[in-house]
Order: C-alpha cells, then structure tokens, then sequence
C-alpha cells in the first residue's frame, strides 16, 4: 500500500538536488576509523615515543616523567642489548618468513582445487591460525620437550640417541620458536595464496596440458607469475608479523637459555615490564617501532603497485 | 614409610618450634621497621564504603595453592553475611606490571597476594597502600618478626602470612635401590646423583628459568661456593655456576631446566625417575597428591656459607582499594590470623609467620616441616638481600637468573656469565 506523499514532499523532490560536496561526505566516513587509530595506534605511539626519551621507572611510571634525551637509546646499545637483540630478531624474521612464504605457497597449491579434503585441511588449517598463540606455544613446548611427541620419534626412528636440544640449546633455541611462529603464519599465506590461484582462469591450465606441461611447469610458468603481486605483499606482512613476535617466545623459552632468545619486542617487555625500566624499554620498543614503519612504508606501496596493475 | 623423617620425630618438634620463632627474629628484615601512626585498627565491613565484595589479586595456579585461596575466601565470606570474597589469578610473570597499570589509571584489587621479594616495585610505583595504621592497631602484630614486615620510610607496605623456602626433596625408593643415605654435603649430593644416573635415574630437577624463579633457585647453590651480595666474588660466583653447569654436563641434571619455572621441575619429580628436586614446602600437597613411591626432604645440603632464601608471598592492600577496611579485615581473619595460618600449613605446607602457630602442633608434628625449620635456622637469609637497593631488585633478579640460565644452558661459560653479571650487579648495588 502506498501513501500520497506531502506537497512539501513532492516539491523538494522537484527541486534541483542540494548535493553535499563529494569530499565533505568522504571524510565522514573517514572519522571513526580516524578517531579510532587517534586512540589507539597514534596516541600510543607519541606516548612511547616520549617514554623513550624519558627517564620512566616504577617509582616514576604514575606522575610526572624526566625528559633525559637519547640516554636510553645510549643505555641499550652500549650494553650490547639491543645490538644483539636486533641480530637476533633478523635471524628470527628470516626462518620465519622463508618457511612461513614457502609453506604458505605450498599450501595453495595443494589445496588449489576444490574437494571435500582440501575443504577438511582448509577447516584444520584455519582452526590452527585461529588458536591463540599461547595456546600453541604450550602444545609445541609440550611437542618440543625431552619427553616430547617430536623426541620421541627422532629416538624410534634412530635418528638420535640422545633427546634433541630444541629449546634449550642457544642455537636450536632460536631456531626452533622461529619456526613454530612459522607454522602459526603458514595458514594465513596458504589461505592469501589460494585466493590469488583461485583467480588463474582453468583455461590457461587446460591450455598448459594440451602443450604438454607437468606439475611443476604449471606452478613456476603459471602459478608463481600469477601470484607474484600478491607475494609481495605477503612477503612484507610476513616479515612484519615475525619482527613483532612476543607470544612464542614468552610462553616456549622466556628468552632463554639465558638471553639466547631475547629478539626486540622480549628484550622491550623484559626491560619494562619484568626489570620495569619503563623508559629503556620503549627506547627498545622505539627501534622495533621503526623498523617495522619501514615495512609498512613498503607495504603500502606494494598495495598501491598491486591496485594499479 | 610414607617419608624417613617420620624417625626424627622425636627431636623435630623443638627444632621446628624454636627455629621458626628464632631464625625469624633474627633474619631482620632491611627497612622493616615500622613507625606506627595513630590508627584505630581494623575496622569492620559495616563501616566500609565499598561494594562489599574483597577482590584479591594472586599468582597461584598449583591445585592446593588455589584450595588455600577458597578457603581464606569462605572462612572470611562465612564470617561476614554480604561480604563476597573474589580470587582473581593473575600470571605470576604479569602480576607487578597488571598492578601497577592498574594504580595508573587509579584502580586495583582490594588485596595483592605477590612475591615478597617485590614489595618495593610495588610500593615505589604508589600501587600499595600503606598499613602502618591498622598495622599499629592490630593487637597481634608483636607475633609477627620484623623479617616478614615489608616497608620503608616509616611505612609499612606488605607483611607476610608465612614463610616459604627451598628444601632437598629425595626420592627414597631410588635412593634405597642405589643404597645411599639422604646427602649433607656437596660431595655427598653428587655422589648419589652419580648413583642414581648410573642406576638409569635422572640427578636433580630445579629452575633455571632466566627471571626471578631462576635467581631464587640459583642463590644457595651460588652462596655455597662462597658468593654473597655483599661481598661480590667473582671466583665464587664462577664456581657456583660451574658446579651445576658439571652437573648438566655430567648428566645429573637436565639442561631442559631453564625452560622449567618451580612447577615442572617437581612435576618431573612425581614422575618418579629423579633422585632429588630442589623444591620447597608449598609442594607439600602436590607430593602428597601425585608421587606414588616413598619420599622425604632434607635440608639443602650447601654447606656453612651456603644460604636459602626466606621468601613466600607477600599480603597488601591496594592503593586503590575501593574498600581499606574491609580489606585489612580480610589479611587480619585469614593470613594473619592463627586459624587462618594453620589452614596454609595444612593445605600447603607454609611455615606459619606468626610466632604462636608456628608452636602449634599441626607445625611441630608435620614431619615434613623439619628439615626446612632446620634450614630457615641454620642458612635462612633475607629474601632479597638487604644491600640491594628497592628500586634495583627486580633488576638484579632479572640478571642473575639470565646469567643462572646462561651457565646452565651453556650459552655462557661459567666464567664469562659471572664476570658479566658481577658488573651488573656492581652497577645495581653501587
């Protein structure tokens, strides 16, 4: 049923249309997520920033702070903390983004095609993503331990007579939570992955196996070229979701043996929150800050690459 | 045998007595020394302004711990119609930091329940509030030694309701099967680690957890080759830590230790294939509960310089408190009351702190609490060490148990680790 509309109606629909400006709308749309990140990301980021520059303790943390300069940033450098903190951490980001990339690609091709056990690895695959990171850094410390499922096996198969060393040898340490942060991302990639294959027309691999091509032809002629854009992208969240791991490493080693896993953000929260030298650990945090705003300076313009082509 | 020191009985109920009443006294505590101000004491629930409900913030997670939580909350909800009691865990590693974000933005619990060894970070970042009112008032504080009373300039911040510290807990089965006696000595120890590895046991399980675990676990070993805070040695300190890296090389103890917190390392030893763990009394209910083979405890065997830290957790009130009083009520009818005390010596085995419970029977007759009487009397030692500056000891903590973690694990060589940490620990102390 409809209604006879008003005169009043009826004539401002008549009227030419007052049409707001296109850009005044635009940033009204903008606001909450501005106001938003004002909050929580910019107003953060000055607060750290400041901290860095100031001497912050315990006793000093709820009043008034004492500007004291790049004190801090001396401090942690000349201790050989953060120089060794920052090795560390690239050491760090590089299994992690070479095995999270790889196994992540893997991944896409293997699940590529849609079928009831792709759909079933896919579902375990994000059920895997989705756990907390303390969550999966207990299994793993579990799986990783002398008595662990991994030790186990080595030990059943003769690879070892001896328990393997994962997390308490200073140089399997490292390696070890480096890689189980891996294998927390690869579901991510492999799920980015396949939504870049999805898009490959099946033509051009029908027309690839009237031409004769394998396998592997078809995933380096074909697959790679396809999801290149897309692998830069995820190239650069990888390596940023590595450079700001925590989780892992508090719960499997608490940067140990010693300090053999002390990568940037651990050395930040144990200098602020465990030694509650609040400042030093934001000169620390300061550091990570920036090399991941280097990254995201690369991010968005591979974002911006990838819309163009 | 449920454990050897049942034998002893006869002498130990002096021993724990006068122990507990002497060493306590005597391990005076650095600026435990109250001046009392001009309170009226406790006051009661009804007169409180807050929500009638005690929030009471706390690190515990062992089974029988938690126990001893919900029986302090139903004596104290029980005692008081309307008043509801609120254990809140929070993660040992987070409980100074949540507390003191918490009084930054000028909230918190009612009650904190903390390592005792950290009552200055606390107390420096204006998250405490001062007792030294109630404290006056209260008509039992002449019970409590000053070791266990936690403050500074003229305030009191934190008291503890009891003590806890580390022990040799011996598996006496395996040490029957390898036919050596419960050790007294360094020497003794590692001869029946020896033993017990070459019988197809392992040696020992502690922490070498790089925070402050780590630095508690580590001291009576490091102090028993002579290192002492203030009087740095770095020759002593050297050979503390090489003793029990030898003892990782030589397969006594496993180098998995410095992922280990306190709770694994005795879980590893109700698992029944460890000779000894170096554990403490609060892991009472958990031998009681899961080891299915014959064990006892004696003292930590370090020796004359060796020492043992007096620690256990300590109870204050928030500085944000939404209700003081009720607060005050709340530690004056459960960790610092005699019955209150008694429940955390039957539910966890802590050495009460009050001089009158520690005379009680149920502490005299624990067969268990004797060897570590005998410690808290003949190696106890403030926890942490009077010389370190307040605003410097989560500092320090953190670096010794770096350094512990890093000679265990063999990231650093003994000597490397304790020339490193002996220049912090200059640096800190001054």
């Amino acid at each position: 049923m409809s209604t006879p509309a008003p005169a009043a109606a009826r004539a401002a629909a008549a009227a030419p249309p007052q049409r707001r400006p296109r850009h005044q709308s635009r940033y009204l749309f903008l606001l909450p997520a501005l106001v938003f990140l004002a909050l929580f990301s910019l107003f953060p980021l000055v607060q750290l920033l400041r901290m860095s520059l100031s001497d912050v303790t315990a006793s000093t943390l709820n009043s008034s702070w004492l500007f004291v300069g790049l004190e801090n940033f001396q401090e942690g450098l000349a201790s050989g903390q953060t120089g060794d903190a920052l090795v560390r951490t690239a050491v760090f980001v590089l299994v992690v983004t070479v095995i999270g990339m790889v196994g992540g690609f893997a991944g896409a091709v293997a699940l590529r095609t849609r079928g009831r056990w792709s759909n079933v690895l896919l579902a375990v695959m994000v059920f895997a993503w989705a756990l907390p990171p303390v969550v999966n850094g207990s299994v793993w410390k579990f799986l990783l331990a002398d008595a662990g499922l991994l030790n186990v096996v080595a030990r059943a198969v003769g690879l070892t007579d001896t328990a393997l060393p994962f997390l308490y040898d200073q140089h399997w340490a490292l390696g070890a939570v480096a890689f189980v942060n891996s294998w927390a991302v690869i579901p991510f990639n492999a799920l980015v992955f396949r939504a870049a294959l999805l898009n490959i027309e099946p033509e051009v691999f029908e027309a690839a196996a009237l031409d004769g091509a394998g396998r592997w032809q078809e995933v380096r002629h074909i697959m790679v070229p396809s999801v290149r854009p897309t692998m830069l992208v995820l190239l650069v969240l990888t390596i940023v979701y590595g450079f700001r791991s925590f989780d892992f490493i508090y719960v499997m080693t608490y940067g140990g043996p010693g300090t053999a896993t002390n990568t940037l953000p651990f050395l930040g929260y144990l200098q602020a929150f465990s030694q509650f030298n609040f400042g030093l650990g934001a000169s620390t945090s300061v550091v990570a800050v920036l090399v991941v705003l280097v990254l995201a300076v690369l991010y968005a313009r591979s974002i911006r690459k990838e819309e163009k082509e | 045998m449920r454990n050897s020191a049942q034998n002893r009985r006869t002498r130990h109920a002096a021993v724990v007595g006068g122990a507990v009443a002497t060493a306590l006294l005597l391990a005076a505590c650095s600026g435990g020394d109250p001046e009392p101000g001009t309170a009226d004491g406790g006051s009661t629930a009804d007169a409180a302004g807050g929500d009638g409900t005690v929030t009471v913030w706390h690190y515990f997670s062992a089974e029988n711990q938690v126990q001893l939580m919900d029986d302090y909350a139903a004596k104290f909800e029980e005692a008081h119609d309307g008043v509801t009691v609120e254990n809140v865990y929070v993660p040992y590693d987070q409980m100074n930091s949540k507390v003191i974000s918490a009084a930054g933005q000028q909230t918190g619990p009612d009650v904190v329940v903390f390592n005792g060894a950290e009552w200055s970070t606390l107390a420096l970042a204006g998250a405490l509030a001062p007792m030294e009112e109630p404290w006056e008032g209260f008509a039992d504080a002449d019970q409590f030694p000053d070791s266990v009373i936690h403050g500074m300039d003229d305030h009191v911040y934190a008291v503890q309701g009891y003590v806890n510290l580390l022990g040799l807990w011996y598996n006496a089965d395996i040490l029957a099967e390898i036919g050596v006696e419960p050790p007294t000595s360094i020497d003794e120890l590692e001869a029946a680690m020896a033993a017990a590895v070459d019988a197809g046991y392992q040696g020992i399980t502690l922490s070498g957890l790089p925070q402050s675990q780590g630095e508690w676990q580590a001291y009576p070993w490091l102090t028993s080759q002579g290192f002492d805070y203030s009087d740095l040695d770095e020759q002593a300190l050297t050979d503390g830590f090489a003793m029990a890296r030898g003892w990782v090389e030589d397969g006594y103890l496993s180098q998995e230790a410095t992922t280990w917190d306190q709770t694994v390392p005795f879980q590893e030893f109700t698992s029944g294939d460890v000779a000894f763990a170096a554990n403490g009394n609060w892991q009472m209910g958990t031998a009681e509960a899961e080891a299915d083979f014959e064990y006892g405890v004696v003292p930590l065997p370090v020796g004359e310089s060796g020492k043992v830290y007096l620690g256990g957790e300590g109870q204050s009130i928030g500085a944000f408190s939404d209700d003081p009083d009720l607060a005050w009520q709340y530690l004056t009818e459960t960790y610092y009351d005699p019955e209150g005390q008694l429940l955390a010596v039957d539910n966890v085995g802590s050495i009460p702190s009050r001089l009158d419970t520690s005379q009680e029977a149920e502490v005299t007759d624990n067969s268990l609490l004797e060897p570590f009487a005998t410690t808290l009397a003949q190696n106890g030692a403030n926890y942490p060490d009077p010389i370190i500056p307040p605003e410097n000891v989560a500092k320090l903590q953190t670096a010794m148990g770096q350094a512990w973690s890093a000679a265990l694990g063999g990231q650093r060589s003994p000597e490397d680790a304790a020339a490193d940490v002996i220049a912090q620990i200059q640096a800190l102390i001054g």
